[in-house]
């Protein structure tokens, strides 16, 4: 077959001019359409895709072309894309991508493009909906209508019997839901009890159960208006901002850390995320104005009014994971959290290609890409007030030698780069000729400082742009040997010259002179030319700076050194000039700027920061990324908000990059999404699912709102009432809906569930399951633990001694997110997260059951009501009275007769289990410490335990070497001698036993360098044993016998020899008994102490068995009735 | 959902139960013990719980997933890609255009392995891997793989999450969303790296935006305490026994708090969930204990942490874990920019002997035919030798993404095969290439999905593992 084609080919070409247009169609239908059909419509059709923008399956589809231009030129196969691409000759471009085309296929179309293409399809069959028509239908979609006024429906007298309304509607929410339930036949469920409203208020509002006196009080209170005074006292708590504002930073995929970054270079902690998290729990709580609580946000550095502690409020754009520095994907999450966040549309698909269901065109999200292209961080210091002296001082102090360290070789490398890229004009200039095969991103590191950098190629190709929109003087024979056609070069690169020497007054004389001397054959000597010019006169400049140049040559010398030349480092910060600089300056300057930031985050001086946007000087118009790719660069576009927003009248932002305009068209009134998404939210939060079920999406294809006029109502409440949110909350509380029970009476709750199995018209409140946050914070709050303390440095959660601060207050990392945050659905901290998820899995409850920090809350909580006997003894409390009081700490209620007495019988019956952990109480008879030896007495002057635990090592704290106890450390199987005889290392074994034990060891030094270490073996009831002095050499340490009482010690003491100069050192003792008396195992082996093996970070702990009365707390706090709020 | 009276005769006859032996709960099951109602409760938690096992939408060839991981990644044409022109060129430059990886390379390095046909299919494997080679007959080793940046970090995205720099679930992460586990007692979707991290870390196993508990699992296999494996699996402060009866009150406390409430799922999903807690605390611990292996399958995987830590993935998939990758190292051993002879040498013996194992444990047993094992880098290597600043070559190759080898072994895959080729040197795929979206449609294809329809919706649209992307490579499948 291929065969005969060919030969089929080989005639048809012969006589292809000659064809007539009927003819064509007819080569078309023969060969052409089923061709296309079989091994192109796969991808490039309407009927199944349209990868790459190109349909092949209309001819308007080839002309119009995909997204690398019109598919092919009618009449020149050479030119055209269709025909490069399944000719295999680009390996960037291979079509079809699988089953490459035969030979015979390949010049079915080459032939049929030489005959003009003659293409009969004219059905236009659709393609993705194009812009116009989303448009249109966007007009008609709910979300982008601007709010309305919706009147509050009426409720009859007859309805409100109907529904359950006894007092009739509390506030206009009533008459909206009830109004829908009763076109249903639906009815509200009873109100709620108040026990139930206390906790469900609490809860909602603060994320902490009632205290016991607290329901007591709303008991007592009969008066109308009690529930109102309860959501008062509530909303003026300072527990109100924690709450909602942890719901803000889900929002706001807050962590205290970057993600992913190189270790050799970067702080991997953000300096400035705690200011930003107690910022929005401060403004939730001050009720700041949700318009200006977004503009602060968005551009608090522009805001009128804005004082300097409100910068703080930016950490919202600054506080994503930071994408190993790549500038295109932080934008994109900044454009992400900010039009999810507050608008509920998803444009980051935009990135790449039109928004397939929504009217968001490629270019509106490059519109809001540039107005974050057009900004820099910078690093703040915040507090307006008076600086604390003493520990400021000393901060300030440190910090700016740090920083000097930074700029004097961050000047030094530019400055050496600028001189190397001078020296390398030749080269830039002959690599611009060659700028469309540059690697497609500056995703290439740059490994060696004289390889010629991408980056500055664009530059130099960027600036000889822009000498080609008028003569220039030095640049035009440039330009005009650059238009001359490849095959015509040489024979008219004369002229070229004669003419460049005609306007010799135009033109430099330099330049002039060089292309006398020489008459170029191609571009690249072109460049050569103009290489060694410039590199010539700035050798000549360089060697003697204070030499006056001629005019001519100071114009050349220009172009190397002039503010915006491509040929130095522009001034700017390192974020924006990372890319011009090889890997090893890279790493040397994120070193230095990594320490100024360890010693912002370490020092106990240091104010709160702020990390801002600022707009640049240049104002840029972004380019389309075509594909989402930035070196495909499309067409300009304005920095404006979206059309579909903005309306067709819409105005390029004007102010700076746009930044301040964006955060105004947002926080508007005439914005038809701000308000609806956020009062959206706070329906969600307050009961389980939003009127709007997809809270983040608004768009098209999201699911209309249960209840569009009550969305609408409530947003212009919102906004008429000075956008604040307790307002809102006050108002959705005190509504029936709100106070109905979570279960409707069995006669109509079967008939609801059938008809509203979902709940959406709201027959009963939604029953809500306690977030990590406020399960932890009710375990702390019930066991009286809890620290209500406000604000400050974020704490480790999971590690003992356990933080008793509110979670919100926990360290969030997002790389290294803690099991138990996931197990809990804590929000991804690199995803905007508008409603968590709510799974079911055992890992919850191991945590529950076998976390020392839940253990630690049932001992305190069963401590609270007096368990020990000494309390039982001193306060006479009986069992029954006990349990009552845990009860209500706990459930705040009574508890009911059999759970009276399952908890009697359980007390009773339940054992402390000490039999069974007898073993595991036994403590590790291993100390680790740090001492004096006293060298004339022969004996240890004092012994302090090492004070900190990494997981493999004893030392003086975190960070090593630690400031007080220097290198002190001791491992598994040895450690790092003291800096001195005062700070000697000690290995201490406290005997268990009384016998006597043999002691076997190698003690070892492995380093040439330095003097070695001392070290020495004492008993506390013998005295010294053995002593050594090592250096670069080992050592048997083996004593056949030594008697023991329990509680007697043996000591392994190292300490340097003279200098300090490494230290570090092996030894691992083993401990055995020894003699008749030793204890042995079934194999009559006899009691060992291994040093290594036992080595860990439990100094001895003791690991106490619960008690009965502990037992029963934690019982109590693993029950459905604590995590689930009716 | 009338249920709650023989509930509550289940409940009582459980506690009886509990009462007579004492904490026998571990091994038996719930549902053989209350047949329906607890089969009914067992519903009720599958609504809740999103691990419960689910069947895919179409018929499986695989039911698990084994990911031995060769992180840094390993040299194509030292282990399955035999480039004896590579010889011929020794020390001169390589004819044809100069491809750019992360770092410079200079001339032709032939490989310092020894190639030879091994099987019954005779298929080539260097001597770095001659225990692989052994089983060569059940192998699919693709030769044209391809991926699409040369350097690490953006390489183990793509491979592990389909996307080189967005934050996506890792394939991991969607199969155990897509199948759930078969042991509810374990953890559906395990880690193992002996020694820390990869590189990149924890986003190698990310959920992204799927519900945290599809998130890996991470165990550092260095480790042998249970304790340091699963967070929070003993006990410490009260007795099994003592456990037993508590959770025996919070049952009764539990069944108090729903009898006055209507049916809700998620309070029955929450009571059964301590009992599944409660009962992996045994399960874990005997899963990662390899000591109750017989001494012959000890020796059958060898000695060393990868010995370990392949027979603990053995245990795992019998138990009904769905995915479990396992990783070479912490960083990137594989990474042999110099001493690749020594290196590559060292690091294959480590692996070749445990992967081996493996795949005959496995047959023996009759798990291979639903047991997909997957084999591989992030990318291959240079088949020029790497340069240093000054220009002058060291003994190792650089990164290379056009053009690599990977295998795959067991359930549905075509054993004795070679797909694919790369060019003469081994530079670029050029026939039948593999991206690698195409092999995660393969890999999810085995498993039952079609890749173009298993869709998560987040943030306003339906995402998918293979984005727009991948074809099922139908010449791998049996």
């Amino acid at each position: 077959m291929p065969r005969r084609a060919c030969q089929f080919l080989i005639l048809l070409l012969a006589v292809a001019p000659a064809l007539r247009a009927a003819d064509g169609v007819a080569f078309f239908e023969a060969k052409v359409r089923p061709l296309l059909i079989a091994r192109c419509y796969e991808c490039h059709s309407a009927e199944k895709e349209i990868k790459g923008e190109l349909a092949l399956d209309t001819k308007a589809g080839w002309q119009r072309g995909g997204e690398h231009g019109a598919a092919l030129v009618p009449g020149k196969p050479d030119d055209s894309l269709l025909i490069k691409a399944v000719s295999y000759g680009d390996p960037d471009l291979q079509m079809p991508p699988k089953k490459r085309l035969t030979a015979g296929e390949v010049e079915i179309l080459r032939a049929w493009v030489d005959m003009g293409a003659p293409d009969p399809r004219i059905a236009a069959t659709a393609r993705i909906t194009p812009l116009a028509d989303k448009y249109e239908a966007a007009r008609a979609h709910w979300a982008f209508q601007p709010v309305q006024t919706p009147s509050v429906p009426q409720v009859s007298a007859n309805a409100v019997r109907q529904t359950g309304l006894i007092a009739g509607p509390q506030t206009p929410i009533d008459n909206f839901i009830v109004a829908k339930l009763v076109a249903n036949g639906l009815q509200l469920s009873p109100p709620a009890d108040k026990r139930t409203l206390i906790r469900r208020a609490s809860f909602d509002l603060t994320g902490l159960p009632p205290s016991p006196e607290e329901v007591a009080a709303f008991f007592k209170d009969e008066a109308p208006g009690a529930f109102a005074r309860v959501v008062d006292r509530l909303l003026a708590s300072p527990h109100y901002g924690e709450r909602w504002g942890r719901y803000w930073l889900d929002v706001a995929r807050f962590a205290d850390t970057k993600g992913y970054v190189y270790g050799d270079r970067e702080e991997s902690k953000f300096i400035h995320s705690s200011a930003y998290r107690d910022w929005v729990i401060g403004a939730f709580n001050h009720d700041l104005p949700y318009d200006r609580f977004i503009t602060l946000q968005i551009a608090a550095d522009q805001a009128p009014g804005a004082d300097l502690d409100s910068l703080a409020a930016m950490g919202y754009l600054t506080l994503g994971r930071r994408f190993l520095g790549v500038v295109h994907d932080i934008i994109d999450d900044r454009i992400d959290v900010v039009m999810r966040g507050t608008q509920g549309l998803t444009v980051g698909c935009a990135r790449c290609h039109d928004h397939k269901f929504d009217p968001i065109p490629t270019k509106d999200y490059y519109s809001l890409y540039g107005v974050f292209a057009g900004c820099t961080e910078r690093e703040v210091p915040l507090n307006s007030g008076p600086k604390p002296a003493g520990a400021y001082l000393e901060f300030e102090k440190e910090l700016k030698l740090r920083e000097a360290k930074f700029q004097t070789l961050f000047n030094e490398k530019k400055e050496e780069q600028s001189r190397r890229l001078r020296a390398k004009t030749t080269d830039y200039l002959v690599a611009v000729l060659g700028v469309e095969k540059l690697p497609t991103e500056e995703f290439y590191s740059i490994m060696q400082a004289d390889e010629v950098n991408p980056v500055m190629v664009r530059a130099w190709h960027k600036y000889l742009l822009s000498t080609a929109k008028a003569f220039h003087p030095i640049w035009a024979p440039w330009h005009a040997f650059a238009a001359l056609p490849a095959n015509e070069f040489v024979s008219r690169a004369g002229s070229i010259i004669a003419s460049a020497t005609h306007a010799a007054q135009k033109l430099n004389p330099l330049v002039a002179n060089a292309f006398a001397e020489k008459t170029p054959l191609s571009m690249r000597e072109v460049a050569e030319v103009y290489g060694k010019l410039l590199t010539g006169l700035e050798k000549k400049w360089s060697a003697n700076p204070t030499n006056k140049l001629s005019k001519p040559e100071e114009e050349l010398r220009q172009v190397l050194y002039a503010a915006d030349s491509p040929a130095s480092v522009p001034a700017g910060a390192i974020v924006d000039l990372e890319w011009y600089f090889d890997e090893p300056t890279r790493v040397a300057l994120g070193k230095l700027s990594s320490q100024i930031e360890q010693w912002i985050l370490q020092s106990p001086g240091a104010p709160p920061y702020a990390v801002i946007l600022e707009d640049r000087a240049a104002k840029k118009n972004p380019r389309v990324f075509k594909r989402g790719n930035p070196a495909n660069q499309g067409e300009e576009t304005p920095r404006q908000f979206l059309k579909i927003l903005a309306g067709e009248n819409r105005q390029p932002f004007a102010k700076g990059s746009g930044r301040l305009d964006l955060a105004e068209a947002i926080a508007s009134k005439d914005n038809p999404l701000t308000a609806r998404v956020f009062v959206n939210r706070l329906w969600l939060h307050h009961f389980g699912a939003g009127l709007v079920r997809t809270p983040s999406d608004f768009g098209t294809r999201a699911e209309p709102p249960t209840h569009p006029e009550l969305l609408d109502w409530l947003a212009r409440y919102f906004m008429d009432n000075g956008w604040s949110v307790k307002k809102v909350h006050r108002l959705i509380m005190l509504s029936a809906v709100y106070q109905q029970a979570s279960d409707a009476p069995t006669d109509v709750g079967g008939y609801a569930k059938e008809i509203d199995p979902e709940n959406k018209l709201l027959w009963r409140m939604n029953r809500q399951r306690l977030d990590f946050e406020a399960l932890r914070d009710s375990l702390l709050s019930a066991s009286g633990q809890l620290d209500p303390s406000f604000g400050g440095k974020a704490e480790d959660l999971f590690k003992a001694p356990f933080s008793k601060r509110r979670s919100v207050y926990g360290f969030i990392d997002r790389q290294f997110l803690p099991g138990a945050l996931r197990a809990f659905d804590f929000a991804n901290p690199d995803m905007h997260n508008p409603q968590r998820s709510e799974t079911t899995v055992p890992q919850q409850a191991l945590f529950l059951m076998n976390s020392p920090f839940v253990v630690e809350q049932a001992r305190a909580l069963a401590a609270r009501v007096g368990d020990s006997k000494e309390a039982v003894v001193a306060t006479g409390k009986s069992s029954e009275a006990r349990i009552k009081q845990i009860h209500h700490l706990v459930y705040q209620r009574e508890p009911t007769a059999r759970e009276m007495q399952g908890a009697l019988r359980f007390i009773a019956a339940a054992t402390t289990g000490l039999e069974e952990k007898a073993a595991q109480a036994i403590p590790s008879a291993w100390t680790y410490g740090f001492g004096e030896f006293d060298e004339t007495n022969k004996q240890l002057k004092t012994f302090k335990p090492l004070p900190y635990f990494n997981g493999e090592a004893w030392q003086g704290g975190e960070s090593w070497p630690d400031a007080k106890l220097g290198w002190a450390q001791l491992t598994a199987t040895g450690g790092h001698a003291g800096n001195d005889l005062q700070h000697a290392v000690i290995r201490r074994w406290i005997s268990p036993v009384a016998g006597s034990v043999a002691i076997e060891g190698n003690l070892q030094h492995q380093h040439p360098e330095g003097d070695g270490i001392r070290a020495w073996l004492i008993s506390s009831r013998q005295g010294l044993l053995g002593n050594w002095v090592l250096h670069n050499q080992s050592a048997e340490t083996k004593i056949q016998s030594v008697v023991v009482k329990q509680g007697d010690t043996i000591d392994f003491v190292v300490s340097t020899h003279q200098s300090l100069n490494k230290n570090d050192f092996l030894w691992s003792p083993i401990i055995r008994m020894t003699g008749p008396e030793a204890i042995r195992d079934a194999n009559g082996y006899a009691r060992e102490w291994n040093a290594p093996k036992e080595f860990g970070g439990a100094p001895a702990e003791v690991r106490k068995p619960l008690t009965p009365w502990e037992q029963y707390a934690q019982v109590l706090l693993l029950g459905n009735e604590f995590l689930f709020v009716d | 959902m009338h249920h709650p009276l023989n509930l509550k005769d289940a409940f009582l006859t459980r506690r009886n139960f509990l009462a007579k032996c004492g904490m026998g709960m571990g091994a038996v099951s719930l549902a053989a013990l209350f047949g329906e109602t607890s089969l009914l409760s067992a519903r009720a938690a599958a609504n809740v719980n999103p691990l419960a096992p689910k069947g895919p939408p179409f018929p499986a060839r695989a039911k698990r997933v084994v990911h031995f991981f060769l992180n840094g990644g390993p040299s194509h044409m030292d282990s399955f890609d035999p480039k004896p022109s590579l010889d011929k060129y020794a020390g001169q430059p390589l004819p044809g255009e100069y491809i750019k990886t992360e770092r410079k390379t200079g001339s032709a390095f032939p490989s310092p392995f020894k190639f030879k046909p091994c099987g019954r299919s005779g298929i080539p494997v260097s001597d770095l891997f001659p225990k692989i080679g052994e089983c060569v007959d059940e192998l699919a080793i693709i030769r044209s793989m391809k991926a699409e940046l040369p350097n690490h970090e953006p390489s183990l995205m793509l491979m592990n999450c389909g996307d080189a720099v967005q934050s996506r679930p890792s394939l991991g992460s969607w199969v155990t969303y897509g199948l759930g586990t078969e042991n509810l007692n374990l953890p559906g979707f395990i880690v193992m790296c002996p020694g820390g991290y990869p590189v990149k870390e924890t986003d190698n196993w990310q959920n992204g935006f799927l519900p945290g508990v599809f998130q890996g699992t991470y165990i550092d296999s260095q480790h042998t305490k249970i304790e340091k494996l699963i967070e929070n699996i003993r006990s410490n402060y009260t007795s099994m026994k003592g456990q037993r009866g508590q959770l025996d009150l919070l049952q009764q406390l539990n069944e108090e708090h729903q009898s006055a409430r209507q049916g809700d799922a998620r309070l029955e999903a929450r009571i059964q969930s301590f009992e599944l807690a409660f009962r992996m605390q045994t399960d874990a611990s005997d899963a990662f204990d390899i000591s109750r292996e017989p001494q012959s399958v000890r020796d059958l995987y060898g000695p060393g942490v990868h010995g370990r830590q392949t027979l603990i993935a053995r245990r795992l998939l019998e138990r009904g874990v769905r995915f479990i990758q396992l990783w070479h190292g912490a960083g990137q051993p594989w990474d042999s920019h110099d001493n690749i002879e020594k290196n590559h040498r060292k690091l294959a013996l480590e692996i070749d002997q445990p992967a081996a194992a493996l795949i005959k444990d496995l047959k023996q047993r009759g798990m291979l035919e639903d047991t997909l094992i997957v084999f591989g880098g992030e990318f291959g290597r240079t088949p020029t030798v790497e340069l240093n600043d000054a220009g002058a070559a060291k003994a190792g190759r650089d990164h290379n993404p056009y053009g690599f080898s990977m295998w795959l072994a067991g359930g549905g895959v075509k054993g004795g095969t070679v797909y694919g080729a790369t060019d003469e040197f081994g530079f670029k795929a050029v026939e039948n290439i593999v991206h690698v979206h195409d092999l995660h449609a393969t890999i999810l294809h085995l498993l039952g999905f079609d890749h173009e329809k298993f869709t998560y919706r987040y943030a306003g649209r339906d995402f998918r593992l293979t984005d727009v992307k991948g074809e099922v490579v139908k010449a791998l499948l049996v």
